[in-house]
């Protein structure tokens, strides 16, 4: 980890107050993109802090304008260039190893999302028991544009919203605001950005980690926001449950270019179809059978998963799109990737399975999620 | 001395509880809690998972994994099947309060759905095994959704689209195969009558030709001849096969099928038909069975199934199979893929009652060893264990027997179709007794909770019962094996040529011997289970042959000779079924490279093999195992549920069921009869 030598303590503000841990995501220059070492340094923190008697609950949110734009993979991206993609690996399991152990923490966690969300940001908050979107929250998984595909164990909570919604946001990358995020479920409160303050000196005071008195507590600063006259999540459920509920990336296009015949006074199933196009052929299908697959699996087999898929991309035999995606959009910003496969049909199904296949590489292991106790509550083992 | 002193302290805080009460508050009642709190088996450290689980699915699953994740999915994102949030967890199943009209009608919605999803796409109009192995993936995952939504699609494509296909000629293929798939008619199948089930060569409907108008004329005439059972006739069908007998010019030509409308397209009855309900079942009610009477019904020529008989205009019957025999069989063959579907479908049924109750098992906890200790799991009693994982076993062996019929089904030649035809047979009725057995079994593990249909299990005994009388009565089709190996075993020896096919090459072999003392490492060791099997097999054909052939010496007719024999020939069926399995069990595992999984595999193996000798009395009725070799087996079955105990989480896990398809008490059971579970 050269690029680490000198860790920025700065990165991750932690306080506590009273008996509430506050976790300030605080790299804004950079939209509080996570860091192998705010990474290292947050599963340290949730860690200690679950047996810390003293912290009752948990608030995570971000300085700046983001909670959280992803993980920084332009950095994994440097050090598997650097030769070994072990040393990438490292970053992406010890991220799935913290959305395990937020995803089944035994203390509620508040994440407050007033800004953006996106990729490893939305692993870092979601899995969590209270999402707290504001009139400024911007949510999207937007890998498959990358070349990567949405991970941190997104595919468990995305293949857990209604129809086939979750197929949709996953392959398309789509934005939503909060209130669509709170309509879907990814969120659990809508509160306005100007009660914020309010919000977090309430959730000071809480005396233990009862999850019902929490979400009391942030009812009384919620509010119901209508959803856009234009969101997708009103208009367009009826045609996105058609198109991607489809057994293929290929026929969901066919079905979505029906669509787009269909209604030719719309154009949202024109401008879903280019989006799809310029995404990685190969992003696209592992992830579509990744959140097949999710559906049948609890959140650490996900993030298990998770781990193997990426671990493949790192590697690089099936295809390099990933370094393609992050150089076209990440250091060259040309925006042209040059996929390879350059189409859907010339990925193979095996390809595809090849991915979740455990690596024929010497020492290497499935990831290991961190022990849990014994005594958690009800949501988290329903997520088992 | 220590006990007694935890028992008075105890006393004494039990006493001082009733002298100062503490008020009742939410938080005092959490803080002292003694309650039982479900631990999750997921995080229990005695259920290691040893073995790659989806390594492991992906054999008992066989194919089209993808396939089956992806029905999976379409069900459970659709608020059609009924969809009900228990403990944080969806989960899936039919509304068991519903009616019977109202179930018929959900049933028809979820078909609409399936279909407008490309579920059904190929499944008459695709060819070649790929697509055939599709559709039977597919099927399995909707009958484990709902056994009525999967027996009238199966009534709908399987048999009547099934006999359009393999009965009819290219005029048929063309006019009724894409329509039917894509659900623009339904049809049904009338086989069955009141007075003739197995027997279908005796039904007593009548079929005349009319050359004047070049029309078949179909009627009923009597009224054990009325068609019963008919699934989808009730409401729905526009269209039936009908099995009939043929006259032309008075000669009767045998039973053949008949394409004839019984509904217009805004589903009123067509004139000279008339349908009455069967009534409240014990199971699939959501499948509208009815029954049929013709009277007199005119039906173009162009009906007539014709690929092994035609009538010309004129009248003349013209087939190309002169035998009435093969005729017959060949009109049965629609019914070979009812035996394949339903023979695993039996499988994956087994296998949601045994996630269910071995996982409420690793859960529920009952008595305690020592007055103070903690209660004990379930599955930790060693007669639990002796309940449950031998189920375990049989269904690992038999989900390999399943993909092997399977793939012999879609393999098919006309060589193999004899041999289809006894696998399949075999394969059904054990298949689906054992089912029965496992329900019933996994119904009481579960205690007071099996009860509940909520879990599933018990709504299933009634639901999947069918499954042993229809395409073939079991005790009928057990016979059928025995009449065909006899067939086998007398042209080897009259022809004096070796066996071949069936497996039963082994029989060319020197009897194998049995060790006079079977140690575990013998009793474990695959060729030792193999011999025993081939020699209980061996003994049995023999036997059966002697038996037969006395009674035919006595002066008992064939017939006769065979019906008289009905005890050997079970216990030959069986014999056979089993070591069937065995031997495709033992191929598996040979495939697979040594490791953790294959040593699971090999437990299983021999736990299947143990448990099938100890509960066979014709091992030591015929003296295949010496009394002191028969108490070893018996001694080793436990030693094995003990070995297995540890995997029997994962080897649950392992089949791949959704846990939206498994039921509250699989999961969090008391959250989801918590009392905030009840209020709304």
């Amino acid at each position: 980890m050269a690029s680490y030598t000198k860790p920025d303590d700065d990165q991750v503000l932690v306080e506590q107050k009273s008996s509430t841990r506050v976790i300030i995501l605080n790299r804004t220059r950079q939209l509080n993109a996570l860091s192998f070492y705010m990474v290292s340094r947050l599963l340290e923190i949730f860690l200690e802090d679950e047996g810390n008697p003293d912290i009752k609950l948990v608030i995570m949110k971000g300085n700046g304008r983001a909670f959280c734009a992803g993980g920084d993979v332009s950095a994994v991206v440097r050090d598997v260039k650097g030769g070994d993609w072990r040393l990438g690996a490292k970053f992406f399991e010890n991220e799935f190893k913290l959305n395990y152990l937020m995803a089944t923490y035994s203390k509620p966690q508040v994440s407050i999302l007033n800004g953006i969300v996106m990729g490893g940001g939305a692993g870092a908050s979601i899995h969590g028991r209270f999402r707290v979107a504001t009139e400024k929250t911007v949510f999207a998984m937007p890998e498959t544009e990358l070349g990567l595909f949405p991970d941190v164990g997104s595919s468990y909570f995305l293949s857990r919203l209604p129809g086939f919604f979750g197929e949709y946001v996953g392959l398309i990358g789509a934005r939503l605001d909060g209130a669509e995020m709170l309509t879907c479920g990814l969120a659990t409160h809508f509160v306005p950005s100007s009660k914020l303050p309010l919000l977090e000196e309430s959730l000071y005071k809480v005396e233990n980690n009862d999850a019902t008195a929490v979400s009391a507590i942030i009812d009384k600063y919620s509010e119901q926001p209508s959803l856009k006259e234009d969101s997708v999540y009103h208009s367009r459920m009826d045609a996105i449950n058609r198109c991607f509920s489809r057994k293929t990336v290929e026929e969901i296009l066919y079905y979505l270019e029906m669509e787009a015949m269909n209604n030719k006074a719309d154009n949202w199933a024109s401008a879903t179809i280019q989006t799809l196009k310029k995404a990685s052929p190969t992003s696209l299908k592992v992830f579509l059978k990744l959140i097949r697959k999710a559906r049948l699996q609890g959140v650490g087999q996900c993030l298990v998963t998770d781990y193997r898929v990426v671990c493949h991309v790192l590697q690089g035999r099936y295809s390099k799109d990933f370094f393609e995606g992050c150089r076209a959009i990440l250091i060259d910003k040309d925006r042209k990737p040059k996929w390879e496969p350059s189409r859907l049909e010339l990925v193979s199904d095996s390809d595809v399975d090849g991915y979740f296949s455990k690596l024929d590489d010497e020492g290497w292991k499935d990831l290991e999620l961190p022990e849990r106790l014994n005594n958690l509550p009800p949501y988290v083992i329903s997520k088992l | 001395m220590d006990n007694d002193n935890r028992r008075a302290s105890r006393r004494t805080e039990v006493l001082s509880k009733h002298l100062f009460p503490h008020p009742l508050t939410t938080t005092a009642l959490l803080s002292t809690s003694n309650c039982l709190s479900y631990s999750p088996p997921e995080l229990s450290s005695s259920n290691p998972v040893s073995f790659d689980t989806s390594r492991m699915r992906a054999l008992l699953d066989g194919h089209n994994l993808d396939d089956r994740d992806w029905l999976f999915g379409l069900i459970v994102q659709s608020p059609l099947f009924n969809r009900q949030e228990r403990g944080g967890r969806v989960f899936v199943s039919v509304d068991y309060n519903h009616t019977m009209e109202q179930q018929r009608e959900e049933t028809m919605r979820r078909i609409g759905y399936l279909l407008d999803r490309g579920v059904f796409r190929g499944w008459l109009t695709g060819d070649g095994p790929q697509e055939e192995l599709r559709k039977l993936a597919l099927h399995e995952v909707v009958s484990m959704y709902d056994h009525s939504l999967a027996v009238k699609i199966g009534v709908h494509i399987f048999l009547w689209g099934g006999a359009v296909k393999f009965l009819g000629t290219k005029r048929h293929h063309d006019k009724w195969l894409r329509a039917t798939e894509n659900y623009e008619l339904k049809g049904c199948f009338a086989m069955t009558e009141l007075g003739h089930g197995s027997n279908v060569r005796g039904v007593e409907t009548v079929t005349t030709y009319d050359s004047r108008t070049g029309e078949f004329v179909i009627n009923t005439p009597c009224e054990s001849a009325q068609k019963y059972w008919i699934g989808g006739a009730a409401n729905h069908a526009t269209h039936t096969i009908v099995f009939s007998q043929l006259y032309i010019n008075g000669g009767n030509q045998g039973v053949h099928a008949f394409i004839c409308p019984i509904r217009d397209s805004s589903g009123n009855v067509c004139p000279n038909v008339r349908i009455a309900e069967c009534g409240h079942k014990i199971g699939l009610n959501g499948v509208d069975n009815g029954r049929i009477w013709f009277d007199n019904v005119r039906i173009p020529r162009e009906n007539l199934l014709n690929s092994v008989a035609d009538v010309s205009p004129r009248g003349e019957y013209l087939s190309s199979i002169k035998n009435v025999d093969q005729r017959f069989a060949a009109f049965l063959a629609p019914l070979t893929s009812g035996r394949v579907t339903i023979a695993s479908s039996a499988v994956y049924i087994s296998k949601i009652g045994l996630s269910i109750a071995i996982r409420y098992a690793l859960t529920r906890r009952a008595f305690s060893m020592t007055p103070n200790g903690p209660e004990i799991l379930l599955l930790d009693y060693p007669s639990h264990q002796r309940r449950l994982l031998p189920l375990l076993a049989k269904i690992y062996a038999m989900s390999f027997a399943a993909i092997e019929l399977k793939m012999m089904y879609v393999n098919r030649t006309p060589e193999s179709n004899k041999a289809i035809h006894i696998v399949s047979s075999a394969y059904k009725a054990t298949f689906t007794w054992n089912n029965m057995r496992t329900l019933q079994e996994c119904r009481e593990a579960c205690g007071g909770q099996g009860i509940k249909s909520e879990n599933r299990i018990g709504p299933f005994k009634g639901e999947f019962d069918v499954h042993s009388t229809f395409e073939g009565d079991n005790n009928v089709l057990m016979q059928q094996i025995s009449k065909a190996l006899l067939g086998e075993f007398i042209v080897c020896q009259t022809k004096k040529k070796p066996f071949r096919g069936l497996g039963l090459e082994h029989m060319n072999n020197p009897a194998p011997v049995i060790p006079s003392q079977l140690t575990s490492s013998i009793l474990m060791s695959r060729e030792f289970q193999l011999d025993l099997f081939h020699l209980r097999e061996r003994d049995l054909l023999r036997r059966f042959a002697a038996e037969v052939s006395q009674y035919q010496t006595q002066g008992e007719s064939k017939e006769s000779a065979f019906n008289l024999s009905y005890q050997v020939a079970e216990d030959l069926g069986r014999a056979f079924s089993e070591r069937a399995i065995l031997k495709t069990f033992i191929e598996i595992e040979s495939k697979v490279p040594a490791g953790s999984l294959k040593d699971v595999l090999g437990l299983l193996r021999s736990l299947y093999a143990l448990i099938s000798v100890d509960e066979d009395a014709a091992f030591l009725r015929y003296g295949y195992l010496s009394t002191e070799n028969a108490a070893a087996v018996r001694k080793e079955v436990p030693k094995l549920c003990t070995e297995l105990r540890p995997h029997a989480f994962a080897l649950v896990s392992s089949f791949g069921i959704p846990d939206a398809f498994l039921s509250p008490i699989a999961y969090d059971w008391v959250g989801s009869n918590a009392w905030s579970s009840a209020q709304h």
